[in-house]
């Protein structure tokens, strides 16, 4: 369909997306498309999130209960779900940051200095 | 989460805000309404999966499937008829008969006994290992001695089986009944609906006689009187006083396969150290932990102390048999044998609707591919054939259970009353609860036996192939091709085993119908008269009456002669020890013993039983004449071989016994007196009008003239026992066929029912050969088209489907052939005069399968030979 070239960019690993919701929503409430445009930014258009997966997504967090979610008005105007981070979203934030650092670490540490340029 | 909190629409209108405000995004940095548009769809992905994703992560979604595809299902198998009809009803007849023969399982073998610890219950016989005899009645003095030295026995009980007429109500009545010691009942741990049951007191001689009725018999006979407790009714001529009623199911729970189920419990057992007569049955509590094994150990030094005090009691051990086998009996085999019988059926009926399955898949793979290409995942596609399959085998097993009502009917018809006897639950089997649930874990079991293999392979289309070849016939991958022919073989390999075991249990009875009883039983009728009360004290009384109704039964018209006796020629035995003139001192525990038969004159030519040497009896054979004995010639074999038995003297009871010498008369023919499978044994007739030790004749035997049907006389004979004396009971008539064929009730009812599965697995494996080679040839037509094409003539078509259901059915018939070989081993009790590896059944067997098989062969290869070339090679 598209001719465009795509720029190639990451996957993400599984269960990390979760993670950067969670992330993204400490600035504030913000409906699904916005956390789509937050994430790709953020990441400098590096990681590559399909919007339609963030969806099931904010669907498995809301039934944890770590965010909320109510209808709510955009920036322009547009009637639109907001997500907002409840307080045991904040903890379990904390947590998965603390993991996943110590796992990027870790995982550093063993590929080594060299092997960064990819 | 454990509900759906948001609704569809909720979602979709969240998915609908995004795209708009992706949209407007992207028009804000200058890209075209329609561009903007198109790249926020492009970002968002699968709207529709993401929709589905959501929809999907409710928690009843799995029911919400499951109704889908039971609807779905529903649709797709209304649209197949003809597949259905004959998926639902195969698997139908297979629940079916599984209901059927598990509900006879569960009656006689399973189903606990409502007694109290029951699995330590034994009953009490005895054996003679070195007479090779077993499953004796015991004594009294036995009973006492292993009860209170033997020290395995919490407690012990007796009982004997005797008759009981009821009179002084209205019709006189037999029934069976027992004498039991007072501990019976509460050894069994069964109490009295109303009043009490025995009491110590009431055990002896001359103790208060009291009577227990059955729940059948206070209903019928005393109209469910609650004041019958306390009431006077008359057994044989003496006053008894009813203490007590059983409940409804009691009776038959502890018949025993010697007697009938007992109506009455009448006390006054009086069990003495000094009585040796063999006549009662123990059933005894073993103390917990010990086994059947230890307890007949323990009791045999007690036995060898009561040989000494006793020396007719000599060489005799307990035999114990826990209660539960001693009811199921000799049924426990046949059952076995059918239960295995039914599951082939339903093996080769799953194999079939699998067959089917497939080749209605395999039919349907562009189906798949499309569902499959436009999202469906594989598990979704194996649940929904699943869910197919589970609605094909729920309606087969509702139809199933409907079956299985009436086939309770039949098999209660076929069963032996022996069956019967210790399964009252029979006739109702299928609506017992634990059977209905059976029948629900076999339908499931069925569901993912046929279903799961066919939804396996075709949930798995080749996408792409399958696609690109819509419109034409799909191809059928090897793979599933040698997994139908594996279904197939092993169809026929099942169907050959029950063949095989059926075409046994012909040759078994065909083998036993020819058996020569030594009786002609056809033109004979029987019916039994018990004598008893004051009237009939006096043996002369007795004799009078029956002398009386041989005459004037003789003077009816179609009646050729009629005779009497004590027992009947089959099936009733009284062994009897004996002691010859010539050998007075048998060395002990080898006194002769001999089946011991009171007749009158006239009863070896009414059961035309050949008279070998000397004379019958006569009129003249009275208490005044010689005393006097008929043998037959298995006697006279076995004491005077090489000698004339005629003028040879004997007596009943043993060398120390006081009973009058008898001098042989006659030899006659041996009877298969126990029925074709016991052989030939000793037999002794004594004349009734000599008042022999023992007991007075019972029955009546009537040989019709002619062609005269001995059961057209019934009526007419009834009347002049009655013009005799109106107050006796008639009871038991039965035609001589009806009691000769009794002991082969089993074996008649295995042949019908295995019968019955093995030719219905042999239609429903002829239908699997059938079924495949037909969808082959379907598949084949271009191949077929091709080869008649380029010269290839009707006979090489013919030959090349042929041969490919040959080969599976030879596999199968060998693989069979193989299984039967260890399986109808199992059989062997219930064989007689044929091997279990009987060659001829085998060969037999191989052959109309093999013909079956053939011919199911033949349609297909016909219809290959028919395929048009041009047609087929258009057809593409």
């Amino acid at each position: 369909m598209s001719t465009r070239e795509q720029k190639r960019r990451l996957e993400l690993l599984q269960g990390t997306l979760d993670l950067l919701i969670l992330r993204t929503l400490i600035f504030g409430p913000q409906h699904g498309q916005g956390i789509a445009r937050a994430i790709g930014q953020t990441s400098d258009e590096e990681l590559l999130v399909e919007h339609g997966a963030l969806y099931p997504a904010l669907q498995r967090l809301e039934a944890r209960g770590w965010i909320a979610a109510k209808w709510g008005t955009s920036e322009n105007n547009r009637k639109a779900r907001f997500y907002a981070l409840t307080a045991a979203g904040r903890k379990q934030l904390v947590r998965e940051t603390t993991k996943w650092r110590r796992l990027a670490t870790a995982i550093g540490r063993i590929l080594g200095p060299e092997a960064e340029e990819g | 989460m454990f509900w759906r909190k948001r609704g569809l629409t909720d979602f979709s209108e969240e998915v609908k805000a995004h795209l708009e405000l992706e949209t407007e995004r992207l028009k804000a940095q200058g890209l075209s309404e329609a561009e903007a548009r198109a790249a926020a769809f492009r970002a968002f992905g699968n709207v529709t999966q993401a929709q589905e994703r959501f929809y999907e992560s409710g928690r009843w979604i799995w029911f919400d499937h499951l109704v889908q595809d039971v609807r779905f299902g529903l649709r797709q198998l209304r649209r197949s008829p003809g597949f259905t009809a004959v998926a639902v009803l195969t698997l139908a007849l297979g629940i079916g008969a599984n209901t059927v023969i598990f509900s006879a399982v569960y009656a006689v073998l399973l189903k606990p006994l409502p007694f109290k610890d029951s699995d330590r219950l034994v009953f009490i016989e005895k054996k003679n290992p070195p007479r090779g005899w077993v499953r004796n009645p015991i004594s009294p003095a036995e009973i006492l001695a292993w009860r209170n030295e033997s020290g395995v026995f919490e407690d012990m009980a007796a009982f004997t089986q005797t008759s009981c007429v009821l009179t002084g109500m209205g019709e006189a009545e037999e029934d069976p009944c027992e004498t039991v010691s007072n501990n019976l009942f509460p050894l069994l741990g069964v109490a009295p609906l109303r009043g009490r049951t025995f009491s110590a007191d009431e055990d002896k001689a001359e103790g208060p006689r009291a009577a227990i009725l059955s729940f059948g018999l206070w209903r019928r006979r005393f109209g469910a009187d609650e004041n019958v407790i306390g009431r006077a009714i008359e057994l044989n001529g003496a006053s008894y006083t009813v203490v007590g009623v059983m409940p409804a199911n009691f009776s038959h729970l502890y018949a025993t396969p010697y007697g009938t189920v007992p109506e009455i419990w009448v006390s006054g057992i009086a069990l003495s150290p000094a009585h040796s007569w063999n006549d009662y049955f123990g059933i005894g509590r073993l103390k917990p932990g010990i086994s059947l094994h230890q307890a007949e150990a323990q009791m045999d030094p007690v036995s060898v102390h009561i040989g000494e005090v006793h020396p007719d009691l000599r060489g005799w051990r307990a035999q114990l048999m826990s209660l539960r086998m001693m009811l199921s009996g000799d049924t426990r085999s046949a059952l076995v044998v059918l239960m295995g019988a039914v599951i082939f059926v339903l093996l080769i009926a799953c194999a079939n609707v699998a067959n089917l399955l497939l080749a209605r898949g395999a039919g349907r793979a562009g189906e798949f591919a499309v569902r499959s290409a436009l999202g469906a995942s594989h598990a979704r596609i194996v649940r929904q054939l699943l869910s197919e399959s589970l609605v094909i085998s729920l309606a087969g097993g509702v139809l199933g259970v409907w079956l299985a009502s009436w086939g309770c009917k039949g098999l209660v018809a076929l069963a032996p009353p022996s069956m019967l006897k210790s399964a009252p639950g029979l006739a109702d089997g299928a609506a017992d609860l634990r059977v209905l649930a059976f029948t629900l874990i076999t339908m499931l079991a069925t569901t993912f036996l046929f279903g799961l293999a066919p939804a396996l392979q075709s949930a798995r289309p080749h996408l792409t192939e399958t696609l690109k070849e819509a419109g034409r016939s799909s191809l059928q991958s090897p793979r599933s091709r040698r997994f139908r022919s594996a279904l197939v073989v092993s169809e026929i390999a099942l169907a050959m085993v029950l063949l095989v075991g059926a075409g046994l249990m012909v040759r078994t009875l065909a083998q036993l119908s020819r058996v020569n009883l030594g009786i002609n039983p056809a033109p004979v009728l029987t019916l039994r008269v018990p004598l008893s009360g004051e009237r009939y004290k006096q043996p002369q009384a007795q004799a009078e009456f029956w002398r009386r109704v041989v005459t004037s039964v003789e003077a009816l018209p179609g009646v050729e002669s009629a005779s009497v006796a004590r027992g009947l020629p089959i099936g009733d035995w009284a062994g009897q020890f004996f002691t010859t003139y010539d050998q007075p001192n048998p060395p002990a525990g080898q006194v002769p013993d001999a089946n011991y038969v009171v007749a009158g004159p006239g009863y070896f030519g009414a059961l035309q039983i050949p008279l070998v040497r000397g004379r019958s009896f006569n009129e003249h054979d009275t208490q005044s004449a010689t005393r006097v004995v008929i043998v037959n010639e298995q006697l006279a074999r076995m004491y005077w071989p090489g000698k004339d038995p005629l003028g040879k003297q004997l007596r009943m009871g043993t060398a120390t016994g006081r009973a009058p010498w008898l001098s042989v008369v006659g030899v006659v023919g041996n009877v298969l007196s126990q029925g074709p499978e016991w052989g030939f044994h000793a037999e002794v007739y004594v004349p009734y009008q000599q008042f022999p030790w023992v007991l007075s004749p019972e029955h009546l035997l009537v040989r019709t003239a002619g062609a005269v049907k001995p059961a057209s006389m019934i009526h007419a004979v009834v009347q002049e026992v009655h013009r005799v004396d109106k107050d006796l009971p008639v009871t038991d008539i039965r035609t001589m066929e009806q009691v000769a064929r009794e002991p082969m009730a089993q074996q008649r009812m295995m042949m019908a029912l295995l019968g019955a599965f093995a030719g219905l697995a042999l239609v429903l494996s002829a239908l699997g050969i059938y079924s495949v080679l037909s969808y082959t040839v379907a598949q084949r037509t271009r191949e077929i088209g091709v080869r008649v094409a380029l010269g290839a003539q009707r006979g090489n078509v013919l030959r090349l489907v042929v041969g490919g259901g040959v080969r599976l059915a030879v596999l199968g018939i060998a693989m069979g052939m193989a299984a039967a070989l260890a399986l109808t081993r199992l059989m062997t009790d219930l064989l007689y005069g044929v091997r279990a590896t009987d060659p001829l059944t085998f060969s037999a067997v191989s052959i109309v399968l093999g013909t079956a098989s053939l011919l199911a062969c033949y349609i297909p290869a016909r219809r290959a030979t028919m395929v048009d070339p041009m047609v087929a090679l258009r057809y593409e």
